[in-house]
């Protein structure tokens, strides 16, 4: 779907009549399917090593693999068959319990995924991808760009922006399957597991991370919002409708909390929708931006780097995707100077950034709506709102995140070594499912970012606050904050 | 809403002055986060976290 006002919103759109089923608890029970598919390893069932995966290339040939070497006789053509076979029909039976028109998912689906995952492969090209002399030697080249082979979510997000600009009927048929929102929520339900085995070995590291993830919550909501909030209202004039959701999307986490103020503040569905149109063109100006910022001047901080990018990339998906590319660029050059830092932390500390900012979202917008509805637009009708949209504004798929974190470091911790020694197997299968996923939402955000339709709409006011708020104040006090807690803490070297 | 009136309504709404209760939210908002921040800033400080 493009992102405009004429467009359902981008988050959940399709209701169903059970609050178990929606985007986000879709999100957790996919998650988990794929995550506890992943543990029947430790007992000797492979049940998810037919996925693919891909490696650097240069003869394409030799690109994709089966994750697993027990499906190898699949080849890598044949993986890749059966990973599209399986999440559409998991993803097609989601869609119909949200409602969806399922034919027209299907069709779609089908063509968003060859597009994401081609762009993918593009991506992992030697001449894209290699990083390190010993890379450029091994592939018998001279030169590449030298973006790792997670420059293929950098490709993937190009071929979206292509169609959305260039293609535009043709995205707007796509968007039955373009759930950036949904798509990310199942990698972060599975980057849980992901991060509990990357943290087992440092749990003082790890613990360190969470501690100063509260800071996060501070800035994003007490600081940036209440600045935000100033700028729009006292120098560009916007009326409190409109200042509310934009300072959430522009301080908070992007779409899911300029929806959930929407909501609070009895906002018309417009505005939120719009809001949120305007988050995802800047979410992909920072995702092309800021990584390689990082990695030129934050190198050497590697987690600084990590909160940065939680900090300053609004939208979980673009911010947790962002700090993935972050990841793999800093490796890289660090790599590239003798310095082998262990992955998962960088992208773990992005995470942790965002899964914090999120769980205050309901609490937030209850505080919103109640001051809102008491005293700045008091309802006729006694209407005030509720305690319990705490719990309906929280996002769910972090209860997912923490269930497969909390199981995984459970294993690892008290497990037999024997059973535990097969846990990283397992989990680097449910990781293959979060890397497609990642890709999945970086051609579906490049999808919805119609920069010309967005503009027609009249978003240029909208988008002045934005440029001024998140270049002149949020990307800077971000990076302040990350250094002042990050500062000094480096990953563990790979051993 | 169609695409002009919400184009209008951005350019030429009039403004809104701030409410006594939005002063405060502000002012509130601002004051406590930093604050905290500044407390949090110490506490790092005084007693950091090994790793």
């Amino acid at each position: 779907m493009s992102t405009t006002t004429d467009s359902p919103a981008w988050e959940s759109t399709h209701s169903s009549s059970s609050p178990w089923i929606n985007d986000d608890w879709l999100s957790v029970w996919i998650g988990l399917l794929i995550f506890f598919s992943a543990l029947a390893c430790l007992y000797g069932y492979d049940l998810l090593g037919w996925a693919v995966t891909t490696s650097v290339w240069i003869d394409p040939g030799q690109a994709l693999s089966t994750v697993s070497k027990a499906y190898a006789a699949l080849g890598g053509l044949g993986g890749l068959a059966v990973t599209y076979l399986a999440l559409l029909a998991v993803l097609t039976v989601g869609a119909a319990a949200l409602r969806a028109n399922v034919l027209r998912f299907v069709a779609a689906f089908t063509v968003v995924f060859w597009f994401a995952y081609a762009s993918w492969i593009v991506g992992s090209f030697a001449q894209i991808a290699a990083v390190t002399p010993a890379d450029l030697q091994k592939y018998g080249i001279s030169w590449s760009l030298k973006l790792t082979n997670e420059g293929g979510y950098i490709v993937a997000l190009i071929a979206g922006l292509i169609i959305a600009n260039a293609f535009p009927r043709f995205a707007e048929w796509l968007k039955e399957a373009i759930r950036p929102e949904l798509y990310i929520k199942i990698a972060i339900v599975i980057l849980g597991a992901f991060l509990a085995v990357t943290a087992v070995g440092k749990l003082n590291l790890a613990t360190t991370v969470l501690m100063r993830g509260v800071a996060a919550i501070i800035e994003a909501y007490l600081i940036y919002w209440s600045v935000v909030y100033f700028i729009a209202r006292k120098w560009f004039g916007f009326s409190r409708e409109w200042a509310a959701p934009l300072a959430s999307g522009i301080s908070i986490c992007g779409v899911s909390a300029a929806i959930a103020t929407g909501g609070a503040i009895r906002a018309r569905p417009v505005v939120p929708v719009l809001v949120s149109s305007l988050v995802v063109i800047f979410a992909v100006v920072e995702v092309l931006i800021l990584p390689f910022l990082a990695q030129t001047y934050l190198w050497q901080e590697p987690m600084v780097a990590g909160a940065w990018i939680g900090l300053a990339v609004k939208t979980d998906g673009a911010a947790v995707a962002g700090g993935g590319i972050t990841e793999s660029l800093i490796l890289a050059k660090s790599a590239a100077e003798g310095v082998r830092y262990q992955p998962g932390w960088i992208l773990g500390t992005t995470a942790t950034i965002k899964v914090f900012i999120d769980i205050f979202i309901g609490i937030w917008a209850f505080i919103l709506g109640y001051i809102w509805t008491n005293y700045v637009n008091p309802s006729k009708s006694g209407e005030r709102a509720k305690a319990i949209e705490i719990w309906e504004r929280f996002p769910k798929f972090i209860l997912g995140f923490v269930l497969t974190f909390v199981i995984g470091l459970a294993i690892a911790l008290v497990a037999p070594a024997e059973v535990a020694g097969k846990l990283s197997l397992s989990i680097a299968e449910a990781n293959t499912f979060r890397v497609i996923f990642f890709i999945l939402t970086f051609f579906s955000i490049g999808v919805l970012s119609n920069f010309r339709k967005l503009w027609q709409e009249g978003i240029g006011k909208l988008a002045a606050v934005y440029l001024v708020s998140l270049f002149g104040f949020v990307v800077w006090v971000g990076l302040l904050i990350s250094w002042l807690f990050f500062h000094g803490v480096k990953p563990p070297l790979a051993s | 809403m169609s695409q002009p009136d919400i184009r209008d309504e951005l350019n030429r709404s009039p403004v809104e002055p701030l409410l006594p209760v939005e002063k405060k939210l502000i002012g509130w908002s601002f004051g406590i986060g930093v604050v905290l921040l500044v407390a949090l800033i110490a506490i790092n400080q005084l007693f950091p976290l090994a790793w």
